[in-house]
């Protein structure tokens, strides 16, 4: 970069940024733009205020072009998301049944923290997954055999089988907003077909890297992609859970900064009144780490957050997120 | 306004097929949207003829927008521009002989919009509209002819019989005064 582009190009920002310029001069200034970080600073902000410069009397256009604006979008795009939460589900479900199918008979008999052993936590999982299945009508085959990696695997492929299909436009089709049951600690909850798909594959994850811990192998990450519907998810989730953990301030927020992996901004609604009018607490923490903590693999010290403003109410949102899993 | 997800998070959702998050980001910007391109086309049913185009494009091709250069709202308006200067251009060749009184019906019709978004949106253009009415004339002048339009500063320079190079300067320093007045007014990040 000579002096002389610099300058040159730092004269055009005020123009380029009201798209007052040809061509040719545009792709000069977007290329300097990509060295120069003076000049890009700059350009961000003059683009930012040209963007308000119409905005002297707010307009809202009528209500019902809300309606007509989707109606023409999905003409023009399918929404894709059922394929895109079932193919995430179907990973996972890949990347536990080739854990599995390396299992020797002794393995199969560890003991786990939380279902006996090996063959319970399989058992505990075909159990839950069976309630999605029931909830999109797949065909499922009562279990004849006594083989735990057999049953959950066959379970696993109609399941899959009748989602792939739905998402594909081949069979029934399911509406996202569809009723299905998540797996929770204290029994089964209904919400939507969105979210119970993205449990699935949290909980396939889950209890793959359950076995790579009791293996001593190292614990595989998920997608960022996946890690941020599974803390949407979690935020969906915590309203009514922090609301019965008797954590209710109307108008509260905490917001939670996830870096590394899968790292976003979320705000947390404290409890079921109302939207949320003012943050009482940041917290900022590992993404994946948060994640782990909702599954109840984590503690709330193992996470070591850095909880800013009332510190109570950040760590209790924190605390109340790990009771969110279902083992 | 508390944003509930970042542009990167709602980027992501339209990628992957979530038309949630189209109407979540409709709802958080088509007043913008439907403003610069009610501004530029003073035509109600452009207005909301461009509003449709601009979330319909974002919903086809979210990957065009890149959160690295900038945030999503500075993306969109500038799309609205550029669609909203087409349809001028395309009703002046389709109906040359008819005069536009659009400004005119303009102050008559109002849509009834959620009362928070509005208050919220409200004190933003005024903040805005004190911005803009703080340039100096010439300065004013050059981005109204520049931005609403759709002069490039050479054109500018010719209607206002300044040289290019003034022309330039007098657009760069009217966006950094009104980038400077709303920093202050915490519209704009310092």
């Amino acid at each position: 970069m000579t002096t002389e582009t610099h300058s040159g190009v730092s004269d055009l920002l005020g123009a380029w940024a009201l798209g007052g310029i040809d061509d040719a001069e545009r792709a000069m200034v977007e290329d300097h733009l990509r060295t120069c970080i003076t000049c890009e600073n700059e350009a961000r902000r003059l683009a930012s205020a040209a963007s308000w410069l119409a905005v002297e009397e707010v307009r809202p256009p009528p209500s019902d072009l809300l309606a007509r604006t989707l109606t023409a979008a999905r003409r023009r795009r399918r929404p894709t998301l059922l394929n895109t939460l079932v193919q995430a589900y179907e990973t996972q479900v890949g990347s536990l049944d080739d854990v599995l199918g390396g299992l020797g008979p002794v393995d199969w008999r560890r003991p786990d923290p939380r279902h006996g052993d090996v063959r319970g936590l399989i058992v505990h999982l075909t159990g839950n997954d069976a309630m999605l299945a029931a909830d999109v009508d797949a065909r499922i085959a009562a279990p004849t055999e006594d083989d735990v990696h057999g049953v959950w695997h066959e379970q696993s492929r109609l399941l899959m089988a009748r989602l792939t299909d739905a998402g594909a436009g081949s069979g029934p089709g399911l509406a996202l907003d569809r009723p299905a049951r998540l797996a929770t600690r204290s029994g089964p909850v209904t919400r939507h077909l969105r979210d119970a798909l993205v449990q699935r594959s949290f909980e396939a994850w889950t209890h793959r890297d359950d076995l790579a811990a009791l293996a001593g192998r190292p614990l595989g990450p998920p997608p960022p992609d996946q890690v941020r519907r599974i803390v949407d998810l979690a935020v969906r989730l915590l309203p009514g859970a922090l609301a019965a953990a008797g954590v209710e301030y109307p108008g509260g927020g905490v917001r939670l900064l996830l870096e590394n992996s899968g790292d976003g901004e979320w705000t947390v609604q404290l409890g079921t009144h109302g939207p949320v009018e003012r943050i009482v607490a940041s917290v900022r923490a590992d993404a994946i780490g948060f994640t782990r903590l909702v599954a109840g693999r984590r503690t709330v010290a193992d996470l070591d957050p850095a909880v800013t403003g009332d510190v109570g109410v950040g760590r209790r949102v924190l605390a109340v997120a790990s009771t969110l899993g279902c083992d | 306004m508390l944003p509930g997800s970042t542009d990167v998070q709602l980027r992501e959702r339209l990628v992957a097929g979530d038309d949630e998050a189209l109407a979540e980001a409709y709802e958080r910007w088509s007043p913008l949207v439907h403003t610069v391109a009610l501004r530029i086309t003073a035509d109600h049913e452009a207005a909301q003829d461009v509003t449709q185009e601009v979330f319909v494009r974002l919903w086809e091709r979210p990957e065009a927008y890149d959160p690295d250069r900038g945030a999503l709202r500075t993306w969109l308006c500038a799309m609205t521009r550029g669609r909203a200067l087409d349809s001028i251009r395309r009703r002046r060749t389709r109906d040359r002989h008819q005069t536009t009184a659009g400004a005119a019906h303009l102050a008559t019709q109002r849509s009834q919009p959620d009362v928070d978004e509005v208050l919220t949106w409200e004190q933003e253009a005024k903040a805005v509209r004190e911005a803009v009415r703080a340039l100096p004339d010439p300065q004013r002048e050059a981005v109204r002819l520049a931005y609403f339009e759709g002069h490039t500063y050479r054109e500018v320079a010719r209607v206002l019989r300044i040289p290019e190079g003034t022309a330039k300067s007098r657009l760069r320093r009217a966006l950094a005064n009104v980038a400077h007045r709303l920093a202050e007014e915490g519209i704009l990040e310092r």
